[in-house]
């Protein structure tokens, strides 16, 4: 019996037990697709994420699932079919998200926006090259992993 | 009139780019994998110091690096994640052979494991805002899913003010 308590009573005291994480079974099966999925960005209402279409033809798209109506819901305006998404981040609504995607040996770093569909370049000064991003849940600034003179860097840009 | 026209696309430039802050200190070699918490007061980075890659917090108001006890161990350390208020911080790293999400309770100090079932390898991770659930990319026999996973047993972190459930 004092053997048994003597570690349990150690593991209580280091503060160090573990957390069960919970599957999200109703979700997780709809998230699945054949290739590669990656860059998860959870919001408070959704994720955006990279992952094969859902057509079949093997290109990336950014995807956004709503966790509220339990599907996927499209982003219009924001995937193109000769570009190669990089690193997504959502805002807490998934009204607005940053994006870094490689079209034509280029690396551009963009915001979408949900409720107008569009999407603008963002300039990077001294240029660089993106690599990552994370923006806050409140949509006002926006992380960027950078890359310039073969170092990396981080900054944040302050969003109007 | 010409200068207004040579100053104009600058100020537009800077408009849309917004006004950059660079987060590097004396010491300090890459930087990499930011993350801001939800109110864009701390950032997150994983950073080269002494040939091992911590993760470090910095708040962007001060540019003071915020102390991180209990997680000075078992790097390399990839991926970190910020709730709303920075409250908790949940990030991988490596210990031994195994690479293991950890999630940091910053207002008790409490550092807990979150052991993933199967034969999961973490690679990428985001935390909601609130805390209460975790966003995984992970290898599995080969392939990179992304899952969602429910973390039930914490207190959820919200933005001052917000009404509750």
């Amino acid at each position: 019996m004092r053997t048994a308590a003597l570690p349990l009573l150690l593991l209580l005291l280091s503060g160090c037990e573990a957390l069960r994480p919970q599957p999200e079974m109703g979700i997780n099966p709809r998230l699945a697709s054949r290739g590669d999925q990656r860059s998860p960005s959870l919001a408070r209402e959704g994720l955006a994420w990279i992952a094969p279409a859902p057509s079949g033809s093997g290109q990336l798209q950014v995807r956004w699932f709503d966790l509220r109506r339990g599907l996927a819901t499209p982003l219009p305006g924001l995937n193109r079919p000769d570009a190669q998404p990089i690193s997504v981040s959502s805002d807490a609504r998934g009204q607005r998200i940053a994006l870094v995607r490689s079209v034509d040996g280029r690396t551009e770093l963009l915001l979408y926006e949900r409720n107008l569909r569009s999407l603008r370049p963002l300039r990077l000064i001294p240029p660089g090259v993106p690599a990552r991003v994370s923006l806050s849940a409140d949509g006002r600034s926006l992380a960027v992993q950078v890359s310039r003179q073969g170092r990396w860097q981080v900054e944040v840009l302050q969003l109007p | 009139m010409l200068r207004l026209r040579c100053l104009l696309p600058c100020l537009l430039a800077l408009l849309i780019s917004g006004c950059a802050q660079r987060f590097e200190a004396p010491g300090i070699g890459d930087q990499e994998d930011p993350a801001l918490s939800g109110n864009g007061r701390i950032l997150a980075s994983v950073a080269e110091r002494g040939g091992r890659r911590f993760v470090r917090l910095v708040e962007r108001s001060s540019g003071r690096e915020l102390p991180l006890r209990g997680l000075r161990r078992h790097t390399p350390h990839r991926s970190p994640s910020l709730s709303w208020t920075g409250r908790y911080l949940a990030v991988i790293r490596q210990r031994g052979q195994r690479r293991e999400v950890v999630v940091l309770d910053r207002l008790t100090g409490r550092l807990r494991p979150i052991p993933l079932p199967g034969d999961r390898v973490p690679e990428r991770l985001s935390l909601a805002p609130d805390g209460q659930r975790l966003a995984l990319q992970v290898l599995r026999q080969g392939q990179l899913d992304v899952e969602l996973f429910r973390l039930p047993a914490l207190e959820a972190d919200r933005p001052a003010g917000a009404p509750l459930p």
